[in-house]
């Protein structure tokens, strides 16, 4: 119905006939066209630009999870364990460090409890090594390490709840009464095994 | 560890106690196998009891419970196949595939690889009429995929969105109704028709979330929070965002185009190498809507 209606309207008035080759790659990304449904018309406030640069969340009032990587120390090496031809030939592990008391990006806080809390995975120079050999690609298991540097950092820095008096004293009166009955039974026990050793 | 005193009292308890045999300890003591009733005590009727339909080997149906709903019955059925000739497919597309059509020069990089692109290197056929509505992009070859392009398909992963940007270039997700597609398969075929290029339509219900999302990078998503969602898949996935600058990578349709340059309600005819505008203010209003 739409082509019958269509070619009415070309025989009735005038069309312009335009000589131009077809879709050529110089003009592509120049097409004007914009309909009910663009996205300036969707999205009025918007500045449009899907690959616009946006700035980098700060960690001053604490971690927001981001990681400059250009800070990071990334080194690659082939995977332990069975696969291969895939897991003698590609270097799918992955080794992450960077050096903790020079870090621009952690907060002070940050810092004075992955030296304490996680001095195990601190080398001697004062690097945090996370290592990832998790999956079969390198790109996921750079992601597995960034994955596990930040749950560290929200490790060390999450303070511990403080318990209600309420609470306390609930569990202090539950502690009694457990150290009560181990005691009885244990009385209980030593009375049995005393009964029922043979006299010879 | 005993006291001396301790075990000579043990050993001297020892003297006066039984032998331990299997007879005065607790085991596991498994029963004997079940043996015809033959002989002069298992004749008659042989363990198979009196008369009914055990005795004469006239059992019942099986899954047959004396009356009651059997649970073949009462268990509701699930048809497995139920409505797979109106579910969509989208055949895939590896990375690895498409960098090694970029690398052969069986696609151009330079331009928007899409949907004809892809079919047009003769590597791949869409078949619209077979419910196939598009392409989807694999993640094999993740790892290897290096070449910056402006990519647009109907399907990624999380995964390809990422490897695909941390090569520097970019993809966008965009849906294509049936008739947009059997255009976009052959355009040459398509053009032959001399139809006018159709207005394509908006995703249905079910795939507007899909598409309106920029963590998915959606054709009908908000351009800045698409900016966002790349800064956080780089910071997901380890690696400095690669700057993109506008041109040839960041062009993209209307989302009520099908071809680049070419406007919905235009006729090309390809005998005189001519385009045919619309002029008639109702059919253009119809068109740009």
């Amino acid at each position: 119905m739409a082509a019958t209606m269509y070619a009415g309207c070309v025989r009735r008035l005038l069309f312009s006939c335009n000589s131009q080759c077809l879709n050529t790659g110089a003009s592509a990304h120049l097409s004007g066209f914009k309909s009910a449904y663009s996205l300036d018309k969707l999205y009025p406030g918007s500045n449009l630009s899907f690959t616009a640069s946006v700035p980098a969340p700060s960690n001053d009032k604490g971690f927001s999870g981001y990681i400059p990587i250009k800070e990071l120390e990334i080194s690659y090496s082939r995977s332990g364990g069975p696969g291969g031809q895939n897991v003698n030939k590609l270097n799918t592990k992955v080794d992450v460090r960077f050096h903790v008391a020079t870090a621009s990006w952690l907060p002070q806080e940050a810092k004075d409890g992955l030296l304490q809390k996680y001095r195990s995975r601190i080398s001697r120079d004062g690097y945090l090594l996370v290592r990832s050999e998790r999956t079969r690609s390198q790109h996921l298991n750079i992601a597995d390490a960034l994955d596990r540097i930040r749950y560290l950092v929200t490790d060390v820095l999450q303070k511990p709840k403080e318990a209600s008096p309420e609470s306390i004293e609930k569990h202090r009166r539950l502690h009694e009464r457990a150290t009560r009955e181990r005691l009885r039974e244990k009385r209980h026990r030593s009375a049995m095994k005393r009964q029922n050793t043979v006299d010879l | 560890m005993a006291s001396r005193a301790g075990q000579e009292k043990a050993l001297r308890l020892l003297r006066h106690l039984p032998r331990v045999a299997l007879n005065n300890i607790d085991h596991p003591n498994p029963k004997p196998a079940s043996r015809r009733k033959r002989g002069a005590h298992g004749g008659d009727t042989h363990g198979a009891g009196d008369k009914g339909s055990k005795a004469r080997q006239h059992f019942a149906r099986a899954g047959f419970e004396g009356g009651q709903t059997p649970f073949y019955i009462r268990i509701p059925r699930e048809d497995p196949y139920k409505g797979h000739h109106l579910r969509w497919e989208y055949p895939p597309v590896s990375l690895h595939q498409l960098q090694l059509m970029v690398d052969t020069d069986r696609v151009d990089a330079g331009r928007q690889i899409d949907l004809t692109q892809i079919c047009n290197s003769g590597l791949f056929r869409l078949e619209p009429l077979r419910r196939q509505f598009g392409f989807q992009i694999t993640d094999e070859g993740m790892d290897e995929f290096v070449t910056p392009v402006n990519l647009e398909v109907q399907w990624a992963s999380e995964r390809v969105i990422a490897a695909v940007e941390r090569a520097g270039g970019t993809i966008t997700t965009a849906f294509y109704d049936m008739a947009s597609l059997q255009a976009m398969v052959d355009p040459e075929r398509f053009f032959k028709r001399g139809v006018p290029i159709p207005r394509r339509a908006l995703p249905p219900q079910d795939a507007v979330g899909y598409y309106t999302d920029p963590s998915t990078r959606g054709y009908l998503a908000d351009p800045e929070q698409v900016a966002r969602h790349r800064l956080t898949l780089a910071q997901k996935y380890g690696y400095e965002l690669p700057e993109v600058k506008e041109g040839p990578l960041t062009e993209r349709k209307d989302p009520r185009q099908i071809f680049f340059g070419l406007e919905p309600g235009w006729l090309v005819n390809l005998t005189d190498k001519q385009v045919w505008r619309v002029k008639d203010p109702v059919m253009s209003e119809y068109f740009r809507s």
